[in-house]
């Protein structure tokens, strides 16, 4: 596949410090993206490099084959944005914030218009389209942005924080419009985020993020087996794992963890075939197993994971997640 | 630079500036009070039983500017110096302030209703961005002048009719003013005031920055040669057109300056 956005050595700096640090990365055409990290890790300072509102100190980056620090306003004609805060204007309809958007973008009125009402359907806001946007709730707004963001059908869409200050029902809504805008022609999303669950529902590969330095980049699969050996399953016993059976667990071969749930434990182990001889182990010590089934490791995982081996590179401890699958897999000192 | 682009920013603005009541009241306030209610009460007070005496003002007066005024009826000089020449300067401010005022908003006011970023990603041009947002000052600004100017001389002559039975106001002076110099002055405060709001971060801290140190300075300058407008055409548009050559100076200095990237790195 060819690449859509490929960087390289990409560097930034404001006179706060180093906001990005040599990113290097490639992304392929139709793919999500998912670029994760917390607050200041990089994130937004990476999509204004990519769009060319940001030239770079060092390094370079091509977005669809285009230098963006030579033809910014190129790229621009081919990406949509939509930013963390809406970036609406309230005191304009939200049929006029598309329609003048469309003719910021050099679209001709006319069609402006045909596109806009088809937009305002398809986001299910044709019946809020002459109303000022201050009379909008917050999800409704995200919604516009995400119709103003494809105005122009972009080849790439950065999305930053899409679902951020959204009520849950809201969050489950633009996910699935989000979905859906990937799948159509082969769109290639950036999903920058810190909500883990819109980026492992939507997201092809991740790349982490922290103080402008990318820690981690690939499939969540490939990541988890350069970040721990074995495999996960999940035991369901109707009930927490006691803690006499969970030590018995860890006395057997292949065994690499254990941790309880609410619903029995979970066990990461050397290979597959080790998970029928521990359910067997617990059935002669009595508890009764309702279940076993592998657990392909989660965006969430590998993150979790991600941000604990930054943790103990930097020397600080981080507190195991109680529901956290691999908490006794990742080693971190202090 | 490409004009549909740059109009289709402008109209935004214009339309959001047109619903912000908090802008448009007193943006329209000063120009109806210097325009249309001062030039009512002289022409009201020159119609007073008692003959005006504004002999100890036109006295202290060049005599250039002075005279013809003299060798009018007492009761027509009040409204020839007020209308005809003093409220010449005071004019100065209408431009002046609403190209501040709209100015001060153009990048401040986007930081602060959070809709810059979503602006610098759009495929618009550095130039075009920085000149539409000029427009966007620049012509309500003069749209304001000159619809005030026009409700100015209807309101001076129809007042002054009973007295001078004559049409006094536009002067060759007064036009100069209104065509030349008031855009000039226009253009100076906007010059100033965008660059102020690229760098605030609130369109209230760029219209204390530029109102309180930087747009008073200007007037004083502009209200002073004034003063010297008044005195002969030549000399107006003279000084008209250093105000020109300052305000484009500012302008093209602006424009040079003007890259996303330092707005971005502020957003």
């Amino acid at each position: 596949m060819t690449a859509a956005i490929r960087t390289v050595d990409l560097t930034r700096s404001f006179p706060s410090g180093i906001a990005l640090d040599g990113l290097t990365l490639e992304v392929e055409q139709g793919e999500v993206l998912a670029l994760l990290g917390p607050n200041g890790a990089g994130k937004t300072t990476t999509v204004r490099l990519l769009n060319g509102i940001l030239a770079p100190d060092r390094g370079y980056a091509e977005v669809l084959g285009i230098d963006p620090a030579v033809d910014a306003e190129a790229v621009r004609r081919r990406t949509g944005v939509l930013t963390e805060h809406a970036g609406l204007d309230e005191r304009l309809t939200a049929r006029e914030n598309l329609v003048l958007t469309a003719r910021m973008r050099g679209i001709d009125t006319a069609w402006a218009e045909r596109r806009t009402a088809d937009l305002l359907e398809r986001f299910g806001m044709a019946d809020r389209a002459d109303v000022l946007v201050q009379g909008t709730s917050t999800g409704q707004r995200k919604r516009l942005a995400l119709a103003r963001a494809l105005l122009h059908d972009p080849d790439i869409l950065f999305l930053d924080e899409p679902t951020s200050g959204l009520d849950p029902t809201a969050t489950r809504d633009v996910i699935e419009l989000i979905g859906a805008l990937a799948s159509e022609h082969g769109r290639t999303v950036v999903l920058c985020t810190h909500f883990l669950g819109e980026a492992g529902r939507l997201a092809d590969r991740m790349a982490v993020l922290h103080l402008g330095v990318l820690h981690a980049f690939g499939r969540p699969r490939e990541l988890a087996a350069e970040l721990w050996d074995g495999i996960d399953a999940e035991l369901d016993l109707g009930e927490p794992i006691s803690p006499t059976s969970a030590d018995a667990l860890r006395n057997e071969r292949g065994v690499i963890a254990v941790t309880p749930t609410t619903s029995g434990g979970r066990v990461r182990v050397t290979d597959r075939e080790v998970v029928p001889h521990l359910v067997r182990h617990l059935v002669t010590l009595g508890d009764a197993v309702y279940g076993a089934a592998a657990r392909p490791p989660t965006l969430e995982d590998v993150y979790f994971a991600v941000e604990a081996r930054i943790a103990a590179a930097e020397g600080r401890d981080i507190s195991p997640r109680s529901t956290d699958v691999f908490s006794g897999a990742v080693e971190v000192t202090s | 630079m490409r004009w549909p682009v740059m109009r289709a920013i402008i109209a935004k603005d214009l339309i959001a500036v047109g619903r912000s009541k908090a802008v448009v009241i007193p943006m329209l306030a000063v120009p109806a009070l210097l325009m249309v209610v001062l030039p009512l009460f002289v022409g009201i007070a020159a119609r007073a039983p008692e003959d005006p005496n504004v002999g100890s003002i036109l006295n202290s007066m060049p005599g250039d500017l002075a005279d013809p005024i003299l060798s009018l009826p007492a009761r027509e000089q009040l409204i020839v110096l007020v209308n005809g020449y003093l409220l010449a300067p005071l004019f100065l401010i209408v431009p002046l302030m609403v190209s501040a005022v709209l100015a001060a908003d153009a990048f401040a006011g986007e930081k602060e209703r959070k809709t810059l970023e979503s602006l610098l990603h759009l495929p618009i041009s550095d130039r075009e961005l920085f000149f539409s947002k000029l427009l966007t000052a620049f012509i309500p600004a003069i749209a304001v002048s000159w619809i005030g100017f026009i409700a100015f001389c209807i309101v001076s002559n129809t007042v002054a009719w009973p007295v001078l039975h004559r049409i006094f106001v536009p002067t060759s002076l007064w036009l100069v003013m209104i065509l030349w110099v008031a855009p000039a002055v226009a253009t100076l405060g906007l010059a100033v005031m965008v660059r102020v709001s690229a760098r605030a971060r609130t369109s209230q801290e760029a219209n204390q920055l530029g109102g309180a140190v930087i747009l008073p300075l200007i007037f004083l300058a502009v209200g002073q040669s004034s003063g010297l407008l008044l005195v002969d055409l030549p000399i107006s548009i003279a000084i008209g057109a250093a105000i020109w050559v300052i305000a484009l100076w500012l302008v093209r200095g602006g424009a040079k300056r003007f890259t996303r990237d330092q707005l971005a790195a502020k957003v």
